[in-house]
């Protein structure tokens, strides 16, 4: 990569070794590796209460919400709801065959004239 | 389990992740002076270098068991800087926006390298850092990976998004513009 060295005051820009010397790797502060073993540490340990704190309070929720009765009142409006929607679907469907019916009579009215002609 | 997936540390099960956090504390062992070098040239101060060090590893242990996954025997260097890299972006994202906070970082490289130069007693020293701040953040970037983590064109260029034959160009322009501020002086 060395493709070209400046001449100034006589001397010689290595660029690349003042770069070498100049950006030198710096070492960590000793505290900083404890820091984040330490920050590593708890993140795991908080991750892992958190998952079991969640699991806990979840079922226990659930317990909750079956024993109050304020709850009760969502199943009772799905069933409801459910039943105003079986209702409709029983009503379309008698609808549905009644015209179908009729479309029947009218076509074997038209194969009876067809005959009868 | 798709090789995309990302399965954080704490799905695992205990014997997964403990392997995990072996491969991990080696890895943390392994990069954590080049996170550290790379994110003091970037922000210029110990504390916040710190501070990006720490969330760059925090950042990579979360997404550790799938970069290794899709690592295929490749070094896992470059991604770590790339984390990190964006880290530092967010934190001057971040100071643009709270401009009341002090800008400790405005401090010059060159400042930062006062001590060095002193020591040393080389001026050439102190003149190279001040020309590195007139360089593209990508161009300085680059340098900083090349030279003081040792970084290959190939790592450079992963870490920096790009293509390799991109990266090559951008480092010889860079070593480029830097002889010619150096002739200038």
């Amino acid at each position: 990569m060395t493709d070209s060295s400046e001449t100034l005051s006589g001397s010689t820009w290595d660029v690349e070794q003042l770069l070498t010397d100049a950006l030198r790797p710096i070492d960590p502060p000793q505290r900083l590796s404890g820091r984040v073993e330490d920050t590593l540490a708890a993140v795991t340990q908080a991750a892992a209460e958190e998952l079991s704190d969640w699991a806990e309070e979840l079922s226990e929720s659930e317990l909750r919400a079956l024993r109050d009765p304020r709850n009760w009142v969502r199943p009772v409006v799905a069933v409801g709801a459910g039943g105003i929607a079986t209702g409709a679907l029983v009503v379309l469907e008698l609808r549905r065959r009644g015209r179908g019916k009729g479309e029947s009579g009218l076509r074997a009215l038209g194969g009876g004239l067809r005959s009868r002609l | 389990m798709s090789a995309t997936e990302n399965v954080e540390p704490g799905d695992l099960g205990p014997a997964a992740k403990a392997k995990l956090d072996r491969d991990f504390e080696g890895f943390y062992r392994d990069h954590l002076r080049d996170v550290y070098s790379y994110a003091y040239y970037k922000v210029g101060n110990h504390h916040d270098a710190e501070d990006l060090t720490e969330q760059a590893f925090l950042q990579a242990y979360r997404h550790f068991d799938r970069a290794q996954r899709e690592s295929d025997g490749r070094p896992l260097r470059p991604w770590v800087i790339r984390i990190a890299h964006n880290l530092a972006s967010n934190y001057y994202r971040d100071r643009s926006r709270r401009p009341q906070t002090p800008l400790d970082s405005t401090e010059p490289l060159a400042a930062r390298h006062d001590t060095v130069a002193i020591a040393e007693g080389r001026e050439e020293l102190r003149q190279v850092m001040a020309n590195l701040e007139h360089l593209s953040d990508d161009r300085r970037e680059a340098l900083i990976m090349r030279f003081a983590l040792g970084m290959d064109n190939r790592e450079i260029a992963r870490a920096l998004g790009r293509s390799d034959g991109a990266t090559k160009v951008l480092i010889h322009r860079a070593i480029k513009q830097l002889q010619e501020e150096m002739g200038d002086d």
